[in-house]
């Protein structure tokens, strides 16, 4: 501690969001088996805003009055904490400026990378859907079974103890085993969960602690109709693959009826608000009532349970003491080289504290601090771990630092039903499709899940704003169009028929996908900005046909043949023409000036980006080739445990918070088990 | 305003006239979105209370004439206002508004023969707005993120729309 006497901690935690949460938690809980109680310090480099229930209602607040509304639209953006903006996805060939002017990622391309996050306390679970599906069996051995990728150092049976923890104690599940359809599994659904703790769930009988989220109204009607029905595809080895399709509900960490001994957790600091999902229709950007997960709720438990301050008469030592410090952002992770006898270790991590709003208070002492602990951990997302790493210079003997970025590119398909089922309705989406997330075409082309929306078109064409603009019209003389009683009646006919299917696909790890560091990039307080270089292989790009073929099919028996057409080149600027017919049909089409434009085999794709950024930091077995062991502690570094997306050496088809929030569970063991018993 | 129509005329009245015209929406409809007074207020904000005044005086005149040969195309409204190059593009942003919550600005084309103030910007109105957006009920929805229609609901059949 260079300039005043921060007391020592046991752990010091980068990044106030779910991963933190969880190993902080986790660590408590452990220890205290052991009539252990650490000290805890978790810097968040955003804002604490959120931490009572009347101050989470301004983001809210903030979400309605948005002119835009994306993710980030309810979290305040900060120079000095700046966060990417998926508004912020330009077009990258063709540029001679130099891509540092842009946004807060320096986007090298050649395709730019379309997700985004959340530098707020409480992280990206801020702005998630909350689907929580466990990875496959052979998502962990991508290498052994389908010669791509690599492979997990643990296997699905080794991580099954953790997703339950992470279903049951943290997130809250709810989901119905019975429901859950996946492929490539030798035996049934029931086999897949079936649990090794026999206390808990009897004969290892598992279910959820929740019941499934009710399906909508449009994935009822999707099962009626297409259920059953065999989308076949072309291969290369073998001349044809074909997929049974079953409408699959989704497991979700959204609240819903409780199993018997599971309570609900509803808001943070309003425990009675969000017991159940209402049917906001908002899980992204923000779930008003708290009935979704976000790690506040954990953070909350924490610093309710385990605050810093010592009550009278209270002896330091006693009991686990938990310190959450906002607008603090890591700079550096203070280490030592190893030698030829000993591995190097961290020593200190520095800090800035900053305030946007003015100047601190008063008797604040200098805004750089190097605070000391036994144990350090960096929690602060894929992206911003690595970034910290490289400008350290710490933990990269691999240098896989920054390496295998990842996320799910995202292939939009949309139409106009036949008939009204009721869009606009209920959470982001409540089933999905698994047929295709996995198989031996694993082989020559990625899997992929399927989503399937319940938000109309408000994905890909920013409807029902579009759709009204386009039928009101009159940009050209002036004249509305349409108005009044036609208006009304025809929103009433367009809207609720409009669906739409996100193709999420696997993105297999690339070394030349890498996040790295120039000095010449930094934020307003001098931090590093993510440099970015991005790109598809061609493995990945093979699995676009398919999902577009499949989508063909798929649309066909749903009555939505009829390609409507689409000037190819048209801009996005609805009322410079006469308004469409709205015929029924499938309306998927790419603008031009598309950013994230992927040509192959002689079609144009279009891609977005999921927000699930992965792989900067990769756990293995091997320190030549990770950067993390199974337990996220660095190779390099052993008292540094490099945590989130960012281990994960592949991705499958699973969304990869429950994964991610399995793996800190792990970490949390192997921290209280390890690093406190010195 | 029953029979005796005042000699006076309701300025927000009229105001309210021309809304469910050019929304659909009837008075009571509009009425309890507790916006009509907000956006009276921005007409004004964006056009200035003199032409907001001609807007009104077209507008009842055409709408007393529709009324009087029981027309139920409102031609002499569509004549009057929506046609009509003065108040067809302010007729546009006030049925944006009232759908989305939020004003769109007038056309450059607009604003060269008219002008407008310097209010004339996109803006979300208010919060209030965007949940009273005309667009979900006529979706035979709620607004993303507000008025929630409770647990389960979205699995029923969607209520017909009209």
């Amino acid at each position: 501690m260079s300039n005043l006497p921060v007391p020592d901690y046991d752990l010091v935690i980068v990044g106030g969001g779910i991963s933190g949460a969880v190993i902080a938690k986790t660590v408590i809980e452990q220890a205290a088996k052991k009539k252990k109680f650490p000290r805890i310090l978790i810097l968040e480099a955003g804002r604490a805003t959120a931490l009572s229930a009347d101050k989470y209602d301004t983001y809210v607040e903030a979400y309605h009055k948005a002119l835009v509304k994306v993710p980030n639209s309810p979290y305040p953006a900060s120079r000095s904490a700046p966060q990417p903006d998926v508004l912020d996805i330009r077009p990258l060939d063709n540029t001679d400026a130099d891509p540092g002017g842009q946004g807060y990622f320096v986007q090298k391309g050649p395709m730019p990378f379309g997700s985004d996050y959340t530098r707020s306390l409480g992280g990206t679970t801020l702005h998630w859907l909350g689907t929580c599906l466990r990875m496959l069996p052979n998502d962990f051995k991508m290498r052994t079974t389908y010669n791509k990728g690599v492979d997990w150092p643990i296997d699905y049976e080794a991580l099954k103890p953790y997703y339950e923890r992470a279903e049951w104690d943290i997130l809250g599940v709810a989901a119905n085993v019975e429901h859950q359809h996946y492929p490539g599994l030798t035996g049934s659904p029931e086999e897949f969960f079936k649990s090794n703790n026999t206390t808990k769930f009897h004969e290892g009988s598992y279910h959820f602690p929740m019941a499934e989220i009710p399906s909508s109204w449009l994935d009822q009607y999707m099962a009626h109709t297409v259920d059953g029905m065999t989308i076949s595809l072309p291969g290369k080895a073998k001349p044809e693959h074909t997929f049974k399709i079953k409408i699959s509900n989704t497991p979700v960490a959204r609240n819903s009826t409780p199993a018997a001994g599971y309570n609900v957790v509803g808001a943070v600091g309003n425990a009675d608000q969000g017991q159940r999902c209402q049917g906001n229709s908002s899980c992204i950007p923000i779930c008003p009532v708290q009935a979704k997960y976000n790690a506040l709720k954990t953070l909350y438990e924490l610093i309710v349970k385990y605050p810093d301050q010592l009550k009278a008469g209270e002896q330091p030592g006693t009991r686990a003491r938990v310190t959450i410090q906002s607008q603090s952002v890591a700079t550096n992770v203070v280490h030592t080289k190893a030698t030829s006898t000993d591995k190097g270790k961290v020593t200190g991590l520095t800090y800035k504290k900053y305030y946007d709003d003015g100047a601190p208070p008063q008797g604040t002492p200098p805004t750089e601090y190097t605070v000391t602990a036994r144990t350090y951990v960096l929690a602060a997302n894929a992206i911003e771990n690595a970034t910290l790493l490289l400008a350290s210079k710490a933990a990269n003997t691999s240098d896989q630092v920054g390496r295998n970025l990842m996320d799910h590119p995202l292939l939009l398909t949309w139409g106009l039903l036949p008939e009204n089922v009721g869009a606009y309705r209920g959470p982001g989406s409540t089933s999905g499709i698994p047929a295709f997330r996995d198989g031996a075409f694993r082989k020559d082309r990625t899997a992929f899940r399927v989503e399937i929306g319940n938000w109309g078109w408000n994905f890909p064409e920013d409807t029902p704003y579009t759709t009204v603009l386009d039928l009101v019209g009159g940009n050209e003389d002036g004249k509305a169009q349409l108005h009044g009683r036609e208006l009304r009646k025809r929103l009433g006919e367009i809207l609720p028929r409009q669906f739409r299917i996100a193709w999420e696909l696997e993105q297999d790890p690339e070394g030349r996908n890498r996040v790295t560091v120039e000095d010449r990039y930094k934020d307003a307080l001098g931090k590093h900005r993510p440099v970015i270089d991005y790109d598809l292989s061609d493995y990945m790009k093979a699995s676009l046909p398919w999902a577009a073929e499949a989508s063909r099919q798929l649309f066909e028996k749903l009555g939505m043949k009829n390609k409507v057409p689409h000037l190819p080149c048209e801009p996005e600027k609805p009322g410079r023409k006469k308004a469409r017919s709205y015929e029924t049909g499938d309306y998927t089409h790419y603008a031009c000036d598309d950013a994230s434009k992927v040509k192959y085999g002689g079609e144009t794709y279009a891609v977005r980006g999921a927000g699930h950024v992965v792989g900067t930091h990769r756990m293995g077995a091997d320190p030549t080739t990770s950067v993390v062991d199974s337990y996220q502690r660095s190779h390099d570094l052993p008292n540094l445990f490099i945590v989130g997306c960012g281990s994960m050496p592949t991705l499958g088809t699973s969304n990869p918070t429950l994964t991610m929030t399995a793996l800190a569970l792990r970490t949390g063991d192997e921290i209280a088990a390890k690093e406190l018993s010195a | 305003m029953g029979n005796d129509t005042p000699t006076h005329p309701d300025p927000k009245g009229i105001f309210t006239d021309i809304s469910v015209e050019l929304t659909g929406f009837d008075r009571a409809e509009l009425g309890g979105t507790g916006m009509v007074d907000t956006y009276y207020d921005t007409l004004l904000r964006m056009i200035g209370e003199r032409e907001a005044g001609q807007l009104f005086r077209y507008a009842q005149e055409a709408l007393d004439a529709d009324r009087k040969e029981q027309r139920k195309d409102n031609a002499a409204f569509k004549k009057a206002v929506i046609d009509n190059p003065r108040f067809g593009p302010v007729a546009l942003g006030l049925i944006k508004l009232w759908y989305l919550g939020r004003w769109y600005p007038l056309s450059a084309a607009y604003r060269d023969r008219f002008g407008s103030t310097a209010d004339d910007v996109e803006h979300v109105v208010s919060g209030q707005g965007y949940r009273e957006g005309l667009v979900w009920a006529a979706a035979g929805a709620h607004p993303m993120g507000a008025k929630p229609p409770g647990f389960g609901s979205w699995a029923e059949p969607p209520s017909p729309t009209p």
